[in-house]
């Protein structure tokens, strides 16, 4: 009696919630399913000439694959992108992960002040701090180079870095540490052999934060490649040729854009595990 | 292996005393624990032995060796952490041989390190495991082993089985002191657990609020507190505790109490005869109250008190009879359990004159210790 009235209700309630997921999947997966679409599709599924344009291109074709990897100039941004990306990964993690050990385990004067410096570069619009940058760069002799790219990067990405870090950090028990220390081993031994190996799950994920932070940034590079052809990354070689080239090459060029990502981040998703450090400490 | 002596020993937190001007002394390969209820400072003062907290004031020796400043690392002692703090990312192998990796040790002393210490702490076919992986009793095993193969001076251990269930805990409490006796090493033992202090140490230093109230052998801390704290905190169930007022006459001496004329046996007695009229306040462990049917079975030192039960609690193999003396204090004390008893009967039980406690309300020390008689 008391199940077949609340059944009903049950059931119109996961009826609801599947309609939302499977709303959700769609809104994420369109985009996605649109882009593809695109970068197979053969010209004449795109220029229909007033037909509407079909969910499936009647030719698929890889032909705009073909054009973009005998093209040398593709290469050589895709190579850039990646030296950027990668160089900003290593400087900024290199600079950002002592800092968030310090940070995040030792109470020294003034960190919440230092704390809201490293984040201030993010409070306002990126179109506002790339100016006085810029300006910075040119008289610097940054201006127009991969280290001003690489520098600006590691601008944006280090509070990242910082804050997931000091996260990272504080999670792991300061036990562990101390056992550490009375076993003999030194504040680096410490670190190196304890806390970063615990600290990894974190830091990967702040690597790959920071990776497509890079990958995809647009308007610093735009600002300080400043036409420079030969250092243009993937965002700002797509944005050259946006009003030249056909969509289904666009498309192509957005998926090389995305297959990193998404590589990458399945790359070091084994590093994600929830959890590690439980049985340690209890 | 060494000894280990503090004297005077301070910590201060900004402007709270946490210990005050402590003095001890561990003999070498003595097993000493530090008893106390939460927030006494026990765990403070092993950190400081340790070296991971300041020694504000004060001396620490071990071996004779002053210690003061002397960074963790560079101390002889080994630690097991209440957490055990296992490295959870390095299996149960890499955990055990970690110090010693550390220290640079040649790989056929950690061999044999190994082969010493696997067997000794029962982790045969564990050593491949991840600490996340073996059970609560096992990382207890592992944290101990691990602080073994260093071969400490001093093995400080941080409330290891507050983490175990009450079976485990009992088997590892053997298993304590079936490898004190082993390796014979100098161990500093912190819990708030009565029964793992008087099972497993040679001396225990009971702590309170930052000093040391008793440092005794545990027989001699149950059987003779030195204060009031030692009594109420040493012994279940608690002891109970009655104001009275020491009385000498010529064939009739004794205390005067709330819940009647208590006498005391010879040597007691003897003890008192100066102290005529004066307060006190009267100790009687629930053990030292029994019942007995026939008055002619009583020992001739003892006192017969009438009471009203008011609650019976069922301990297994006896019970804890609460009862009340007319409209005085509450009275607490152990029936066997054949002698069946309801709330509301009225009884007779008898006191123990020989285990009687007479403390002086205002020191709060036992006069019968203050007078430097026991």
């Amino acid at each position: 009696m008391l199940f077949s009235k609340q059944l009903p209700i049950a059931y119109n309630k996961r009826f609801l919630w599947a309609v939302g997921i499977i709303l959700a999947v769609l809104m994420v997966l369109g985009p996605v399913y649109l882009l593809i679409k695109y970068s197979i599709s053969d010209i004449g599924s795109i220029n229909t000439g007033g037909e509407p344009i079909p969910l499936w291109p009647y030719n698929p074709t890889l032909q705009s694959y073909i054009y973009l990897f005998t093209d040398k100039h593709f290469y050589q941004v895709i190579f850039s992108s990646f030296i950027v990306a990668f160089s900003t990964v290593v400087f900024s993690m290199v600079i950002g992960v002592p800092a968030a050990y310090i940070l995040g385990r030792y109470h020294i004067p003034g960190r919440k002040l230092v704390l809201l410096g490293i984040i201030s570069v993010r409070l306002f619009p990126d179109i506002v701090s790339v100016i006085p940058i810029t300006e910075f760069f040119i008289n610097t002799g940054l201006h127009q180079t991969f280290a001003g790219v690489i520098l600006a990067h590691s601008l944006l990405a280090l509070p990242y870095v910082i804050f997931i870090g000091i996260g990272a950090f504080e999670s792991i028990p300061l036990d562990l540490e101390q056992q550490a220390w009375v076993m003999g081993a030194n504040r680096y031994q410490t670190f190196m052999k304890i806390l970063m190996p615990l600290a990894v799950p974190g830091l990967a994920a702040a690597a790959i934060y920071t990776f497509l932070l890079s990958w995809d940034e647009f308007i610093f590079a735009y600002y300080i490649v400043f036409g420079r052809q030969e250092l243009f990354t993937l965002t700002l070689y797509l944005n050259g040729i946006k009003h030249a080239a056909p969509q289904n090459l666009l498309a192509a060029i957005s998926v090389c854009l995305s297959v990193p990502v998404v590589i990458f981040s399945f790359m070091v998703q084994r590093y994600m595990i929830a959890g590690i450090s439980t049985g340690s400490v209890k | 292996m060494a000894d280990l002596v503090l004297r005077s020993i301070t910590k201060k937190y900004g402007n709270t005393t946490v210990i005050d001007k402590l003095d001890l002394e561990v003999k070498s390969g003595e097993f000493v624990t530090l008893l106390g209820p939460s927030g006494c400072g026990k765990t403070t003062l092993l950190r400081m032995i340790a070296g991971l907290e300041t020694i504000e004031n004060g001396e620490l020796f071990i071996g004779g060796k002053n210690y003061n400043n002397t960074p963790p690392q560079k101390r002889r002692i080994a630690m097991v952490f209440q957490s055990y703090a296992l490295f959870p990312h390095m299996s149960v192998m890499q955990n055990i041989i970690f110090g010693l990796r550390i220290s640079k040790a040649k790989p056929d002393i950690i061999k044999q390190k190994l082969s010493w210490v696997v067997p000794l702490l029962h982790l045969k076919g564990l050593e491949d495991r991840l600490p996340r992986e073996i059970s609560g009793g096992q990382r207890q095993r592992v944290a101990l082993a691990r602080a073994l193969v260093l071969d400490p001076d001093v093995l400080l251990l941080d409330e290891p089985l507050s983490n175990l269930d009450a079976a485990l805990r009992e088997t590892a409490i053997e298993e304590l002191k079936r490898v004190h006796r082993h390796v014979g090493k100098t161990i500093i033992y912190v819990t708030h657990n009565q029964v793992e202090a008087m099972t497993m140490s040679e001396r225990i230093a009971l702590l309170n609020a930052g000093r040391i109230e008793q440092y005794d052998k545990p027989k001699l801390i149950y059987d003779f507190p030195k204060t009031v704290f030692c009594a109420e905190f040493i012994g279940s169930p608690p002891i109970n505790f009655v104001n009275g007022e020491i009385c000498v006459e010529q064939h009739y001496s004794g205390v005067k109490t709330e819940i009647g004329f208590l006498k005391l046996d010879r040597e007691r007695t003897e003890k008192i005869h100066d102290l005529a009229g004066k307060k006190v306040l009267v100790g009687i462990r629930p053990q030292s109250i029994y019942f007995i049917e026939h008055l002619a079975q009583r020992r001739h030192t003892d006192t017969h008190i009438a009471l009203t039960v008011e609650l019976v609690e069922n301990l297994g193999d006896r019970s804890l009879v609460v009862g009340r003396c007319g409209d005085g204090p509450i009275v607490r004390f152990i029936m066997t359990r054949e002698e069946d008893v309801l709330p509301e009967r009225k009884m007779t039980v008898f006191v123990d004159g020989r285990r009687i406690h007479l403390f002086d309300p205002l020191t709060r020390l036992n006069i019968f210790r203050e007078n430097g008689t026991i």
